[in-house]
């Protein structure tokens, strides 16, 4: 089983990476050279010249629009993304020490916030995953969908699962990832011998695969909204 | 489906993909807030048509035929080859959508589904599978064009007779509907009904406007099949019409996506760029009212609201002048709730109202619509759009609004020509939709 887990953790996290950078690049690719339609195809009223760019960044941070028609989704889909974006900034924190006064602040919120964030995500995952079974969610829904929330929910919980239950030190899993910097992967005995080992590999397992779907999938929209919200202000 | 029809199915698709296509199909998350901002999702619960379903059948297929992922493993996105199922279920999905774009302005990535939707029309216009009415009278629009000698008299003689009356409203004795008068400074785009132009005559007479008729009408039934092509050669008689006279503007009527057409989207399609300017007819009307070249005899008591038509609203940027002249000629003026670029859509666009056997899904449909009427309490309800028209009074009747349903022109007409002394009758006049049937 070590095997498994050696080439899960170790290759697996570079092929992940590869493909993400890889397919990221291609589907841009894809997108940037069909010709875009000369028609200015917004909604009226137009944004102010100034206002426009300031416009597509808060529609696509906040979607305002979806808070007036779907108040209970909004809410869902703000705290999905707000707990993704505190458990990214809190990941890097695992990449390696941060210069001076950002360390302090990193572990501050690392502990403030942290568990939180993955908890929230959690929350608002089942949620979503719960919604697509029923009507007419369930009528519009493709397996992708299924398969996607799935993956973050099992990385998400297996990321919990670490966090509370691990008590693995921040510096065990920077050792993890300096490993990787130098290509030579592999578990520091602090986390091959921990109880939570399996978790974290399988949490490395589902990014992995997440990472590899990513820019095959619908998840594309965390670049695609910027452009197809530009189209609805242009 | 044999294998010709098949190929030509994908070749208009790939003639289609372009980067918004693109963007549309690649980033739309399934969430369904489209459904919550769609009429006719509300009034049904039904979940084929919830928008992003609709668009959905297009994506299948995207995926199977032209994405890596899809062809590897359909069974993630359910990608489908083309069937005659499919062929059916995008039939039902594009001509009942009324194009209203209202789910744009609430989807959380502002996707226009009407453009993915509009690519299914394209394709099932390519093959011939389109409601054959809107076929019909697409057809007849390039007809005309192409021998419009034969008709030209016809249509002069029924000009003719409505001067008499145009006389009286306005009460001007050399009050005259002219066409084809070179060197006018508007050219006026009525429908085919003699109802957009009878009232138009006494205010552009009134305002002692140099202008023009044409001899064509506006409404563009190419652009309803998603037919950019037909749409094209319908909107060109009129650009042809007002290069010959040389005009400065090109007024269009009150119609929603005659002005849409015109406006913003013929231009891209005959790559050209118009010598002159495209306007809606309300803001000459608004323009002459600030004037004073208009005035308000007798104003209007009664409660009255007004409806933003789609085409002309949301996706024609005309919000205000209509406003203005109700609000100059009406008293009691009361917005509807939401309004402007939020207002909810009547239930008629995207051809639907021209299509006789969706009447009852119209009315069904229509039930959102009907209790925002209702909620204003308006006794009148001024719409610019002769589709919006049409549907209003449907639902008028279907569920007991005791509205008037009116053009705007027409309002106005009553409140300044000072022969229009008494409220006309009630009767509803020949619509512009039943004159080109039985034309």
């Amino acid at each position: 089983m070590h095997a498994l887990a050696y080439w899960i953790t170790g290759p697996g996290v570079y092929l992940a990476v590869g493909v993400f950078a890889l397919g990221l690049g291609y589907r841009l690719y894809q997108w940037r050279r069909m010709a875009a339609s000369p028609m200015r195809l917004g909604i009226f009223p137009k944004p102010p010249p100034g206002a426009k760019v300031l416009r597509i960044v808060a529609d696509t941070l906040a979607f305002p629009q979806l808070a007036e028609v779907n108040p209970s989704l909004w809410v869902a889909a703000i705290v999905f993304h707000v707990a993704l974006l505190g458990v990214f900034v809190g990941h890097l924190h695992l990449l390696g020490r941060f210069p001076g006064q950002l360390e302090e602040m990193m572990t501050a919120n690392a502990s403030l916030v942290g568990g939180t964030m993955g908890v929230l995500w959690a929350l608002a995952a089942l949620y979503l995953l719960i919604r697509r079974f029923k009507t007419p969610y369930k009528e519009i829904s493709t397996p992708e969908d299924y398969l996607l929330l799935l993956l973050i929910l099992g990385a998400v919980v297996m990321g919990d699962h670490l966090r509370f239950f691990g008590h693995v030190d921040v510096g065990v899993y920077q050792e993890y990832i300096r490993s990787l910097y130098a290509f030579r992967p592999e578990l520091p005995a602090a986390l091959a011998t921990s109880s939570v080992k399996w978790s974290f590999v399988v949490h490395i397992l589902l990014a992995n695969l997440l990472l590899i779907y990513l820019p095959f999938s619908k998840l594309v929209h965390f670049i695609g909204a910027f452009f197809t919200n530009g189209i609805r202000r242009g | 489906m044999d294998e010709t029809t098949k190929q030509k199915l994908l070749d208009v698709m790939k003639s289609k993909l372009n980067r918004q296509l693109l963007y549309y199909l690649d980033v739309c998350a399934k969430c369904g807030a489209c459904k919550d901002a769609c009429h006719i999702y509300r009034a049904t619960g039904k979940a084929e048509l919830v928008p992003s379903h609709r668009a959905d059948l297009l994506r299948r297929l995207y995926r199977r035929h032209f994405t890596s992922a899809g062809r590897v493993f359909p069974s993630l996105y359910e990608a489908t080859d083309l069937s005659d199922q499919l062929l059916d279920e995008m039939y039902q999905a594009a001509f009942t959508c009324t194009g209203c774009r209202r789910c744009m302005v609430y989807c959380p990535f502002g996707i226009d589904l009407t453009w993915v939707i509009g690519v299914e029309k394209a394709m099932l216009s390519a093959v011939g599978k389109v409601p054959e009415e809107l076929n019909m009278l697409a057809d007849a629009a390039i007809e005309k064009g192409n021998s419009i000698d034969l008709y030209r008299e016809i249509m002069q003689d029924q000009i003719r007779s409505l001067e008499p009356e145009l006389r009286e409203l306005t009460g001007m004795p050399d009050a005259t509907i002219p066409m084809g008068k070179k060197g006018a400074r508007v050219l006026y785009v009525a429908l085919a009904g003699t109802g957009s132009i009878l009232p138009p005559a006494v205010i552009f007479n009134l305002a002692g406007e140099d202008w023009t008729l044409s001899e064509f009408e506006a409404a563009n039934y190419g652009y309803f099949l998603g037919d950019t092509a037909r749409a094209a050669r319908i909107a060109e008689r009129i650009v042809n019409e007002a290069k010959e006279l040389g005009v400065e503007e090109v007024v269009l009527t009150e119609c929603g996506h005659a002005y849409r057409v015109m406006k913003h989207l013929d231009e891209v399609w005959s790559k050209q760029k118009f010598p002159f300017k495209v306007l809606s007819v309300f803001e000459p009307w608004a323009r002459y009212l600030k004037e004073g070249r208009v005035k308000v005899l007798r104003p209007i008591a009664e409660p009255a609201t007004y409806h933003d038509p789609c085409q002309l609203g949301r996706n024609g940027g005309i919000y205000e002048e209509p406003r203005e002249v109700v609000k100059a000629i009406c008293t009691d003026f009361r917005d509807m709730t939401p309004n402007r670029e939020k207002n909810w859509c009547c239930g008629g666009g995207g051809g639907l109202v021209a299509q006789t056997d969706l009447e009852e899904f119209r009315a069904d449909t229509g039930l959102v619509k009907a209790e925002q009427v209702r909620a204003t309490g308006a006794r009148i309800a001024a719409t610019p759009c002769e589709n919006c028209r049409l549907q209003l009074a449907l639902l008028n009747e279907r569920y007991h609004l005791g509205v008037e349903v009116v053009a705007v022109t027409d309002l106005l007409v009553r409140a300044v020509a000072p022969g229009a002394l008494r409220k006309p009758e009630q009767e509803p006049r020949e619509t512009a939709r039943e004159q080109e049937a039985s034309a």
